[in-house]
């Protein structure tokens, strides 16, 4: 036990725990708050595993930018007036039970790979060192990212635009 | 001679096949009276034939092959003709009486819609009744015995349009068929054992026969006669079968097709005299047939019905005389039978044409006597000859059968005499009660009364000629002539004057007790349908042997067949052919609630595939 | 040593699965962009995990990468669920379904 593996299963903990509470939140709010802690958990994780560089990243961008992009639309988008979406018990009886058969197939498979059993050796790798990798080795990566990113701008500004309203949904499926 | 032969068997076919010809089809009207013209000569030209063949024969034995008619490999069969003495007479008596009631039907016809259906029909039948006499091949034997089968159920179903007759068409024929599968299996079995299905071949070589196999044909035989000559126990068509046209009733119901049975097993009387355990329960049959029937004939109240239960009564005195080895006296009374008897039914059916189609004797009465005493006189001969009175011929074919049955030794034969000698009591009784009630007293109230008309002149001619048969065909057969003896085949017992005298005791008894029972003045009181009390019941309806019949094999059959259409055919074939569809059907519908456009469901779906992708390789990584 | 690769290898698969449970059986379109992110995230983190546990940098690149692209898709999808909120003034799944399939 040291103080390593202490550390990494009581951040495991809470990012499971506070991602098991964010998606079983009623209120989108309160789910996306529940993340940011979760998110944040991850980024020490990061850290833990030696990836500095990415911890940073992970809570500017991640959680700093996206989350925060997600409080601003649930902002300005009111809430429907019945309230509270209800949570569905019987809804959740799939997906659990279909991750329940994933969780049982996946852990024998961890269990008997030798190769999961070896112990992570702290190690560190220096910002430096990733900015070198990354632009040096992968730039063709980046900019084909930066292209995505552009695409993805480009889309938002074109959806985000003031238009006319339609009439209120038909429900044409019956339940 | 083969001419005649040949001839005798055409004329009624072509008849037969030229009324086909004149089926109004497509509106063309028949000529009425060329059709009936036709039936008539045929059936003409059938008894010249006859008589011709008769004359030509002298009392030999002639065989006569026409053509080959099945050739299979292991087993030819063709048309052949056996003419030995007592075929010739049977011809003789069924084309006579067939040309008899060919003459009478035509007036009967004479409003009926169906004539020419009828008249086909009767040919029809007087072909394959002589097919039946002739026959030396078995295989042509069974065409006829099948073919006047299928005539009798055309014709007791004539009139159609009543369901009740159609039951007893249904009827006759399938108890008859009782008869015609034993009759295949005898046939069967003799073939199988003897390898040929000639007549005459047989009656060879039944001497080489294995005894177990002699009598399990002779009672299979005896089965199939049983059944088609109305004996007991399956004797309950023939009542039943009067719903036909009379003349019907006089031809094939009294003198010929029930006769066909005696006469079958006359045919196969070398073979059956091998087996005395046979001859015994044919004997049996006969004389408990004639008690039991002549006992009916007392109760019922149906002209026809009466005259049924008689023949079948009759019959039964037949088959006692075959059983006790008597030939000659068995083919006598046959004959002399055929002549009353249809006397009789043609009498009967010119009352009921008079009285408008009233069939109770109880509401006919004595005006019939005084108005139209032709009638009348013809039908006391008839009676006088059913009821065996001296010097009618009744009386000597009664007497021979007595005397063949006193002659056999044995405790059976001689319970077998009581029995036929209560017969003969029985006999007389119910003749003369039915000639008293009909033709004497006051009829009952409500009868019709307007019986002056005259019937038709051809009806009332043809009674002639039977009633003088009827009354002196007995000479023929006299003690001291063996002319006819020669060609009955066997020399008669001659009955002494003890039986003679009992008889005589007996038949002169049964007519006092009917004079005094039913007579005009009614002394006893007796003069009602419901005289016999309580025996009346199980009388009138034949010992409930139909009710049995009903219970015992149509029921479980229905239920049978009901059984096998609902749940099997029904349920288990048709629904079990659907039953994939339905299930193709059920696997579409709950499939269909995959495809229901949300969004959720699509997600849904993906993560379910996802999971099994997943399991999938997990298993093999194991594996 | 910090942990058996083995145990991040399965915390990263318990956040995918819980990110899967969010977006299949929540009703809402917002919920189902988080259960990606979610599912994206726990993604990263299994990298992260093999970069150290073979000592290779490009594990922490590519996690990099994921993160850039949920970047770009949250910002489309959630322009998106403003547009179809603004269309139809509702922001529940089920409601989107006139595609039918």
């Amino acid at each position: 036990m040291t103080i390593p593996s202490i550390l990494f299963y009581l951040l495991a903990a809470l990012v499971l725990g506070a991602t098991a509470l964010a998606v079983t939140r009623r209120r989108a709010v309160h789910a996306v708050l529940y993340l940011i802690v979760a998110l944040v958990g991850m980024a020490l994780l990061f850290l833990l595993l030696g990836a500095p560089m990415l911890a940073a990243l992970q809570v500017i961008l991640y959680a700093g930018a996206i989350m925060v992009l997600f409080l601003f639309v649930i902002i300005t988008m009111p809430e429907q007036a019945p309230g509270f979406e209800k949570l569905f018990r019987r809804r959740w009886l799939l997906p659990l039970s279909l991750c329940l058969v994933v969780g049982l197939c996946l852990l024998p498979l961890v269990g008997s790979d030798p190769a999961a059993s070896i112990g992570l050796t702290s190690a560190r790798l220096a910002p430096r060192t990733f900015g070198i990798r990354l632009f040096r080795d992968y730039w063709y990566a980046v900019e084909l990212v930066s292209l995505l990113l552009f695409v993805g701008l480009a889309g938002a500004l074109y959806l985000g635009r003031t238009a006319k309203k339609a009439g209120p949904p038909t429900r044409e499926e019956s339940r | 001679m083969y001419l005649y032969l040949t001839f005798l068997l055409l004329f009624p076919l072509a008849g037969a096949i030229i009324q086909l010809a004149c089926l109004p089809l497509g509106g063309y009207r028949p000529p009425r009276r060329l059709a009936e013209a036709v039936a008539c000569l045929a059936s003409f030209g059938a008894l010249a034939m006859a008589v011709l063949a008769f004359a030509a024969g002298h009392g030999g034995t002639f065989h006569l092959v026409l053509r080959k008619w099945l050739t299979l490999p292991g087993f030819t069969s063709e048309m052949s003709l056996l003419y030995d003495p007592q075929a010739a007479l049977m011809g003789l008596m069924v084309t006579l009486v067939a040309f008899l009631v060919h003459l009478y039907s035509v007036p009967f016809m004479r409003k009926e819609e169906g004539w020419l259906r009828y008249f086909f029909l009767l040919n029809l039948f007087l072909f394959s009744m002589l097919v039946i006499v002739l026959a030396d091949d078995l295989l042509f034997l069974f065409l006829g015995w099948e073919g006047v089968g299928f005539c009798s159920y055309a014709l007791i179903g004539f009139w159609y349009q009543e369901p009740a007759n159609c039951r007893a068409g249904r009827k006759a024929f399938l108890v008859t068929r009782i008869g015609d599968a034993a009759l295949l299996t005898a046939l069967a079995l003799l073939f199988s054992r003897l390898g040929t299905l000639s007549l005459s071949g047989i009656n060879l070589q039944v001497a080489g026969l294995p005894p177990h196999l002699v009598e399990l044909t002779g009672y299979l035989l005896l089965v199939a006669a049983m059944a088609k000559s109305a004996q007991m126990p399956l004797q309950v068509w023939l009542p039943d079968a009067m719903a036909g046209p009379t003349p019907v009733s006089a031809l094939i119901h009294a003198a010929t097709m029930v006769t066909a049975g005696v006469y079958l097993l006359i045919r196969f009387l070398p073979l059956l005299t091998l087996a005395p355990r046979v001859m015994l329960t044919l004997a049996a049959v006969g004389a408990v047939t004639a008690l039991l029937g002549a006992a009916s004939a007392l109760a019922q109240r149906d002209i026809k019905r009466v005259l049924a239960y008689s023949t079948i009564s009759h019959v039964g005195f037949m088959f006692l005389g075959l059983g006790a080895g008597d030939m000659g006296g068995a083919l006598f009374h046959l004959l002399v039978h055929g002549f009353f008897k249809s006397l009789l039914f043609l009498g009967a059916g010119c009352l009921i044409m008079l009285l408008d189609g009233e069939h109770d004797i109880f509401r006919m009465g004595g005006k019939l006597r005084r108005c139209h005493p032709a009638l009348f006189w013809t039908f006391a001969a008839g009676i006088v000859s059913l009821a065996g009175v001296p010097p009618a011929s009744g009386f000597f074919s009664k007497g021979e059968i007595l005397a063949a049955v006193f002659q056999q030794s044995g405790i059976g034969y001689r319970f077998l005499l009581v029995l036929a000698l209560a017969a003969v009591l029985l006999s007389s009784l119910y003749g003369f009660r039915l000639l008293l009630i009909v033709f004497f007293g006051q009829p009952a109230p409500g009868a019709p009364q307007d019986v002056k008309r005259p019937p038709p002149f051809l009806m009332v001619a043809v009674l002639y000629p039977l009633a003088l048969l009827a009354l002196t065909s007995g000479l023929l057969n006299l003690p001291s002539s063996t002319w006819l003896s020669g060609y009955l085949g066997s020399p008669a017992p001659q009955p002494g004057w003890i039986m003679n005298s009992l008889d005589t005791l007996l038949v002169l008894g049964g007519l006092g007790l009917a004079w005094l029972s039913y007579g005009p003045a009614d002394r006893l009181g007796l003069r009602n349908p419901l005289s016999l009390g309580a025996l009346h019941g199980p009388l009138l309806s034949g010992f409930g042997l139909d009710r049995l019949y009903l219970t015992c094999v149509a029921r479980p059959y229905r239920v049978l067949a009901d059984l096998l259409w609902r749940g099997v055919d029904e349920r288990l074939v048709h629904r079990g052919l659907l039953a994939p569809g339905y299930f193709l059907s059920w696997c579409g519908q709950i499939l269909r609630r995959a495809s229901t456009g949300l969004l959720s469901t699509g997600l849904q779906g993906l993560l379910l595939g996802a999971a099994a992708i997943f399991c999938l390789l997990a298993l093999r990584w194991w594996s | 040593m910090i942990v058996p690769f083995g145990h991040v290898l399965i915390l990263a698969a318990l956040l995918f699965l819980l990110g899967a449970c969010c977006a299949v059986a929540r009703r809402q379109l917002l919920m189902i962009l988080i259960g990606v992110e979610i599912m994206l995230n726990a993604a990263a983190l299994a990298f992260v995990a093999a970069a150290l546990h073979w000592g290779r940098a490009e594990g922490q690149i590519f996690a990099l990468f994921i993160i850039a692209v949920a970047a770009a898709e949250v910002a489309v999808g959630l322009a998106l669920i403003v547009a179809a909120r603004q269309r139809t003034g509702s922001t529940r799944a089920d409601d989107f379904n006139r595609l039918r399939g």
